[in-house]
């Protein structure tokens, strides 16, 4: 079975490439699946389709954690498990590897990770912060990608207990402070390299730029940053028209 | 003044409709994020710090909006792309701030765009729901890779907007230097601002402790580098 787990892994990586509000992964999963469930479709043609419209129902979870439900769910199918647990399950695991992949990856390795990237090139190494950032980060989502794949082949129906008792939740407790702290470095020695690079007599008038555009983003939450510098852009060229 | 010749602008495009598909699609690696396609595009156009201040830049801002599932969030990546090539060769304190505001404009634009492709892709699997009822392994595959084939499309439109744009703020006259420090002031501060809100916005109680504790480190580096 090496060769399809291998096959499904490498599909995994455009497991968002149908990415719709309809069935969000789930045609991504589906087309993931359809390598593993090779031996069904020799072996039970009925059941393979089956299989295969389970497979590509709707689906959402963090995409780097969705090879531990699609091995698990793909395992169930071999294993005589009944059609609707195994829809059950995919369904039940949408939660958990959603909640968990999100603060593992988007809000803790990636937040972590391009800090350092940050620092080194505020330190004068960029290409070194971009090539560690890149290697770090795919290298752990890799590793991570073929162990959920692998884990959740073997254990079919039971992934819910890996998942339990894995070293995620673990890993969650650490990796969210950790990228907390990266990241209140890394924005003021970012933004003092910034000021240097551009024009250092801007430090005084960045700080406060930066201190009204917080209280903007706190005061209200549809205010992004992004929204406050294009709102502010207007200003400066009305002044500038105004000046004129 | 870097010059944009037919190659330098089809390797620019290539690269930005790359950066485009990897923010979703295909492979999802971070070359979207903004300072890796900062500092990428500075290579290609030979202006290695203006691409890495311009990536940092918008690195901010991207570190303040999550890209997580249904949640509406910017395409950094042609905007990056775009950004870099509106000042890239002309001093920072003229460049940075007309270059990252079109970059902000850009990627408010490729998120939109993104918004759109997801609308479309439901549109497709709606029309093949018979066939996905029925477990027909084709139809999988032709939703999937059609699918994948418009993200291509939005992408290199996208980029093809983007460079197009980049060119365009390049013609344009110099603001007089009022403007630029004004618009430099804005987008440095809105980027610190982006890059703690985001920090903020994600965590709360032991989170928030730690925040605090790596700001007061990053403020004792920065007044001893001073």
């Amino acid at each position: 079975m090496k060769a399809p787990l291998w096959r499904a892994f490498l599909r995994l990586f455009a497991v968002q490439g149908a990415w719709s509000y309809e069935r969000m992964l789930g045609i991504g999963m589906g087309y993931s699946a359809l390598p593993l469930l090779e031996e069904l479709r020799r072996t039970d043609p009925v059941a393979y389709r089956a299989a295969v419209a389970r497979q590509s129902d709707f689906f959402n979870s963090q995409p780097y954690l969705a090879g531990l439900a699609l091995g698990a769910a793909t395992r169930a199918e071999y294993q005589g498990v009944p059609g609707h647990k195994i829809a059950r399950l995919r369904t039940a695991l949408c939660g958990p590897l959603g909640a968990l992949g999100d603060q593992l990856f988007w809000t803790g390795l990636l937040p972590l990770l391009m800090s350092v990237a940050l620092l080194f090139t505020a330190a004068g190494w960029p290409l070194i912060g971009v090539i560690v950032f890149l290697v770090m980060f795919n290298g752990i989502r890799v590793a991570v990608e073929w162990w959920g794949l692998h884990r959740g082949w073997r254990t079919g129906l039971s992934v819910g207990m890996v998942v339990q008792r894995s070293w995620m939740s673990t890993a969650v407790a650490w990796i969210g402070p950790a990228a907390a702290f990266a990241v209140g470095v890394a924005v003021p020695v970012t933004g003092a390299w910034l000021v240097r690079t551009v024009a250092p007599s801007l430090a005084l008038g960045t700080i406060g730029m930066a201190g009204l555009a917080l209280v903007a983003t706190r005061v209200d939450p549809r205010m992004t940053a992004l929204r406050f510098v294009l709102v502010g852009t207007v200003l400066v060229f009305l002044w500038l028209g105004v000046r004129a | 003044m870097i010059e944009a010749t037919p190659v330098l602008l089809a390797g620019l495009f290539v690269w930005a409709t790359v950066v485009g598909l990897d923010l979703v699609s295909l492979p999802q690696v971070m070359a979207s994020r903004p300072l890796v396609a900062g500092t990428v595009t500075g290579i290609i156009v030979g202006d290695v710090q203006f691409g890495v201040a311009a990536g940092a830049v918008l690195e901010l801002f991207a570190m303040e909006s999550l890209a997580i599932g249904a949640a509406r969030y910017p395409d950094y990546g042609a905007a990056t792309v775009a950004a870099v090539l509106t000042g890239a060769g002309r001093p920072p304190v003229e460049a940075l701030g007309a270059a990252v505001v079109l970059g902000l404009l850009l990627a408010g634009l490729g998120g939109w765009s993104l918004s759109r492709l997801r609308h479309v892709n439901a549109t497709a699997v709606r029309r093949r729901t018979a066939s996905l009822a029925s477990g027909d392994p084709v139809a999988v595959r032709a939703i999937h890779f059609s699918s994948l084939g418009r993200d291509v499309i939005r992408s290199s439109a996208l980029g093809a907007l983007a460079l197009a744009a980049a060119l365009t703020v390049r013609q344009m006259p110099s603001l007089p230097e009022a403007g630029h420090m004004g618009l430099s002031v804005l987008v440095l501060g809105g980027a610190l601002a982006g890059g703690v809100s985001g920090a903020v916005r994600s965590g709360r109680g032991t989170r928030m402790r730690w925040l605090g504790a790596g700001g007061v480190l990053g403020l004792i580096i920065t007044a001893v580098m001073a």
